[in-house]
């Protein structure tokens, strides 16, 4: 595969003082420009037994069922020329309704829920779909300024078809009133790259009375070498 | 036409529940088959250790040697509570290959886009040939080198940012 230059403002900044822990811990220089083989042509081998049933439906862990409003969530994952990413390795995680994480160091007062641990992972099919039933998130407070609460938002890990099309991101959902009070969605110059880390709700994809429907189409980075149409 | 791409945006301080399946399966290493480890730190841009980082690795030239492993070639390490890690990389024979013998993605709470990067060891005989090497600024080559130890092991100290800041890669 080959990478363009991705335009100003698209990516993140990686020094965004009001996101203060970027402060120190974002890299100064511009990433180098730099082209290798092995980087852009291969990539680790996820077999599908590494998936196991509860992975694509994070409502299933426990007993009986998380409290929340159940979703599901599904996309299409496609790289810049529009081809599907095909048997992809994707992660997901988030905190549970009340905006808390089954994580140690998350110290907000928000009740853990018994009956879901908030993640999950899967591989796209052959058209470079997804899709997982989950709960949808809470928003929950993170301490980086007075009254800092993050908008809802699942965490997205892909593993792409070759290394170098890695990416992590954050799902969020339409009509967020946090968004513009939040540094980390703000780190985002181009409006329209935030725009398109916002997913869109569907009533195609929304299943009878039993769970409403978010669709989240994903592109990464990268394109084949070969031109394609005419 | 280009379909626009989906930003990046930070890991955050809580995958670890969710990372953990890839962490454990993939620190399932043979100790008694032929490796190398290197060790370092994560470090930020005033010499704190990153306690709270990530890496992961790809090791092309490893993972024939891993068939047995769940994912060959690729590990998962959280940084510990002095930013450190320790890798194990399958080896044949020492390296004379003027490739990384992997190429490692850093994660972190305050990274808002994970960074690329590649080591190298020190004692490969054809470093002077390489061709990722060749592409970086010399004065800043030597933040991609892991240097070999008294013990046999090799070091190599990740600097997000700062005088040593440790060069990332943009691939083409």
């Amino acid at each position: 595969m080959q990478f363009d230059v991705i335009e100003p403002g698209v990516l993140p900044d990686l020094i965004y003082p009001p996101y203060k822990s970027t402060v120190k811990r974002g890299p100064s220089q511009a990433p180098l420009r730099v082209r290798d083989e092995a980087a852009a042509t291969t990539n680790l081998f996820a077999s599908p037994k590494l998936i196991l049933p509860h992975d694509i439906d994070l409502t299933v862990h426990g007993e009986s069922a998380p409290l929340g409003e159940k979703i599901v969530v599904t996309g299409q994952v496609r790289d810049e020329a529009g081809q599907p990413v095909r048997n992809s390795l994707l992660e997901v995680w988030q905190c549970n309704a009340a905006g808390r994480y089954r994580h140690r160091k998350d110290q907000h007062d928000a009740p853990l829920d018994p009956n879901f641990n908030g993640f999950g992972k899967m591989l796209t099919d052959d058209e470079g779909r997804y899709r997982f039933v989950t709960i949808k998130p809470g928003p929950y407070p993170w301490g980086n300024h007075h009254k800092a609460w993050r908008p809802a938002h699942i965490h997205f890990s892909m593993f792409g078809n070759v290394y170098a099309q890695r990416l992590v991101t954050q799902m969020y959902f339409p009509g967020d009133p946090l968004f513009e009070y939040d540094p980390i969605f703000q780190s985002v110059q181009d409006a329209a790259a935030r725009q398109r880390l916002i997913s869109r709700f569907s009533l195609e994809q929304t299943v009878d009375d039993k769970m409403l429907g978010y669709e989240f189409d994903i592109v990464l980075r990268g394109h084949d070498a070969t031109p394609t149409g005419i | 036409m280009r379909h626009k791409i989906t930003t990046a945006q930070t890991i955050g301080p809580f995958p670890h529940e969710a990372w953990k399946w890839a962490t454990e399966l993939s620190a399932k290493v043979d100790h008694n088959a032929p490796h190398i480890v290197i060790h370092g730190r994560i470090f930020d841009g005033d010499g704190v250790a990153i306690n709270d980082g990530w890496i992961e690795t790809w090791m092309p030239d490893s993972a024939a040697l891993e068939s047995a492993h769940e994912i060959p070639g690729y590990r998962r390490i959280p940084s510990d509570q002095d930013g450190g890690f320790r890798l194990q990389i399958s080896m044949a024979q020492p390296a004379a290959s003027g490739k990384p013998v992997a190429y490692v993605t850093v994660f972190a709470r305050g990274l808002t886009k994970h960074q690329f990067s590649a080591v190298f060891l020190e004692d490969d005989h054809a470093l002077a040939d390489s061709q990722l090497l060749a592409q970086v600024p010399a004065a800043r080559r030597n933040t991609l080198i892991a240097h070999r130890q008294a013990d046999g092991s090799y070091c190599w100290d990740i600097h997000l940012q700062g005088d040593n800041e440790t060069v990332f890669f943009d691939y083409t």
